[in-house]
């Protein structure tokens, strides 16, 4: 069963990822859910998602340094980072490469490019 | 509306996890059924594992139903005490399904937001007005439903026009005046309006489109209304206060992009006007044209001018001498100076015949003393000839000017394809006359033009002559300068 977690330090953020991805949770996808970034990790080392949406600001571990964690600490490349940061706010993008993000998104999201994108790294046809 | 899945929901790992503390608590062993009656997770006491397996271990026949909005969407099997199994999911799947519906909404509400964001993004590439309508058309078809949709424009007459439309029952040629219909209404009021029922409102006026169902928002910048902003249904749809406040967000963006293509347009078309004016007449002159926004500035009436002809002495010989080429630079260079004095003393140019210069003084726009004005240019053109750094044009652009004043037919002449701004009358040959009489360097004025300014300028008499079709022959002074 592929999974996708979600990492966002805000309550809404995290419920509207969740209900955008509502339609392929109903085929068979689960999605998981972390508010922090230390917590994210975690659920990340014991059920290596497929994919993670991570919010790059956050108190504490932030994005950045979850993902270089996943990529280059635990080396689990396989894992589809997809870095999320809010529109106008900073993105570094050289950041984002050495830590091996896969790409990144600007908030506010399109549901639609989210439901497309996540389908087409599962491979799910919808 | 939201839904809960029920099954969706027990596969759900930290419930279950939770359920299964609860069920080995109360040392009960319970099966968890969909709203169909078949088992969908069976837990037995002591299990050590989360996991779901189902079982068939005797249970008591006990059901309790989960409830959600008065529905039962599972079961709970087993002894009595399950029944607080039944109640604490109905209360989860009571807060799931709140859960969701408030997650739809806010999804609903973020789709906008994103639309809003994307329209603001899509906008930045359209410069013309059509393409901005468009848009924004396109964009409101994806937020609210609108089997048709139209941008009305008010013209000049006050008068709404489809701009751009959307849908087989626009008709492009739809007209309302500013109070009339539905849509007039709202261009007068400014106020954005739902009408469900078209039929039952008096305004609506019948016209080639069949519609059930509208909504109207006005594009408006402050108090000024540019137009609206139609969406309608055939058939009836009942369209919500979401649409209509979606609708006037949307015909606010509309409005001041549309306001800012409008003005891009009328800049550039100022701009290319005014490029091709200036060629004709000083800056000042294009200033006034194009304030003149009643137009009547370049219709053709009778007017009192001043009326300037110079030509070059023997222009056909000085020709011979260099090759053309060479003769049309010096040409433009002689041009160049004497428009510039020309404009300098806010004459218009009418017109280069070959070598020749013919300038109105007091038309298209007023300007007083324009004798004065056209005999200081006549001096000033000719000590800039005598002066010119170019000593083939010193000596080889002699130059003869004559002037005269009185009322002429002054305006666009022409056909509707081709028109000048020209001048007709007896003193516009007269000046012509004159200018063939006077010698290089000389200046010739009708004894009118002599009255007007002999105590500005000195004069010498050079004579009369007589033209045809005129008894009394003409008296001619010659500027002493």
């Amino acid at each position: 069963m592929p999974k996708v977690l979600i990492v966002d330090d805000e309550p809404h953020i995290r419920l509207l990822l969740e209900q955008t991805l509502e339609d392929l949770e109903d085929k068979g996808v689960e999605i998981i859910t972390a508010c922090n970034g230390k917590e994210a990790l975690e659920i990340i080392k014991k059920e290596s998602p497929d994919i993670v949406y991570l919010d790059v600001m956050m108190p504490e571990t932030n994005g950045y340094d979850v993902c270089n964690a996943v990529k280059n600490e635990l080396n689990l490349k396989n894992i589809y980072i997809i870095m999320l940061t809010a529109k106008g706010q900073e993105y570094d993008k050289k950041r984002g490469e050495d830590s091996g993000a896969d790409i990144y998104m600007t908030k506010p999201f399109n549901p639609d490019v989210i439901i497309a994108k996540t389908a087409s790294i599962l491979n799910i046809a919808l | 509306m939201a839904q809960v899945n029920f099954e969706k929901l027990i596969s759900k790992r930290d419930l279950l996890h939770v359920i299964t503390g609860f069920a080995n608590a109360f040392n009960t062993p319970l099966e968890i059924l969909n709203k169909d009656g078949q088992v969908i997770a069976c837990l037995n006491t002591h299990s050590d594992t989360n996991i779901l397996h189902q079982k068939n271990i005797p249970l008591s026949n006990n059901t309790y139903p989960v409830m959600l909005n008065g529905i039962a969407i599972g079961w709970v099997k087993g002894d009595q005490t399950v029944r607080v199994f039944s109640e604490l999911l109905s209360y989860l799947a009571n807060k799931e399904f709140e859960k969701k519906s408030l997650a739809t909404d806010m999804l609903d509400t973020y789709r906008e937001i994103n639309l809003l964001y994307d329209i603001a993004d899509k906008i930045v590439a359209c410069t013309e007005v059509i393409d901005i309508a468009r848009l924004i058309i396109d964009e409101a078809r994806q937020l609210i439903h609108a089997p048709n949709a139209s941008i009305m424009l008010l013209n000049n007459d006050d008068v709404l026009e489809i701009l751009s439309a959307y849908g087989n029952e626009f008709i492009p040629k739809t007209r309302l005046k500013r109070g009339e219909g539905i849509a007039g209404n709202v261009a007068l009021t400014g106020i954005a309006e739902i009408v469900n029922d078209v039929a039952s409102d008096p305004r609506f006026v019948k016209g080639h489109n069949i519609v059930s169902s509208l909504l109207c928002a006005p594009l408006r910048i402050k108090d000024r209304i540019l137009g609206v902003m139609n969406l309608s249904s055939y058939p009836s749809y009942a369209y919500s206060a979401r649409d209509l406040k979606l609708l006037n967000i949307l015909a606010s963006q509309a409005a001041s992009f549309i306001d800012n293509a409008m003005l891009f347009e009328n800049k550039m078309k100022t701009e290319h006007i005014k490029a091709h004016l200036q060629r004709y007449v000083s800056p000042q002159i294009v200033r006034s044209i194009l304030e003149d926004t009643e137009g009547n500035s370049l219709n053709p009436s009778k007017r009192k001018i001043t009326i300037l002809f110079s030509d070059i002495r023997k222009f056909s010989s000085v020709c011979e001498k260099l090759a053309p080429e060479e003769i049309v630079k010096y040409l433009n260079e002689y041009f160049a100076l004497m428009v510039e004095i020309i404009f300098e003393h806010k004459g218009t140019v009418n017109k280069f015949v070959g070598d020749m210069i013919v300038a109105l003084f007091g038309a298209p726009f007023h300007c007083d003393n324009n004798e004065i004005q056209a005999i200081k240019s006549a001096i000033k053109m000719q000590q800039c000839i005598k002066s010119v750094g170019s000593r083939w044009i010193r000596d080889n652009f002699v130059t003869g000017i004559g002037i005269t004043a009185g009322e002429v037919v002054v305006g666009n002449i022409g056909s509707p394809r081709h028109m000048d701004y020209t001048a007709i009358g007896d003193e516009v040959n007269i000046a012509d006359r004159l200018q063939s009489l006077a010698k290089g360097g000389q200046i010739l004025v009708e004894r009118n033009v002599y009255h007007a300014t002999k105590d500005v300028f000195k004069y010498e008499h050079f004579g009369k002559i007589t033209i045809k079709g005129k008894e009394k022959p003409i008296e001619i002074f010659s500027v002493i300068y």
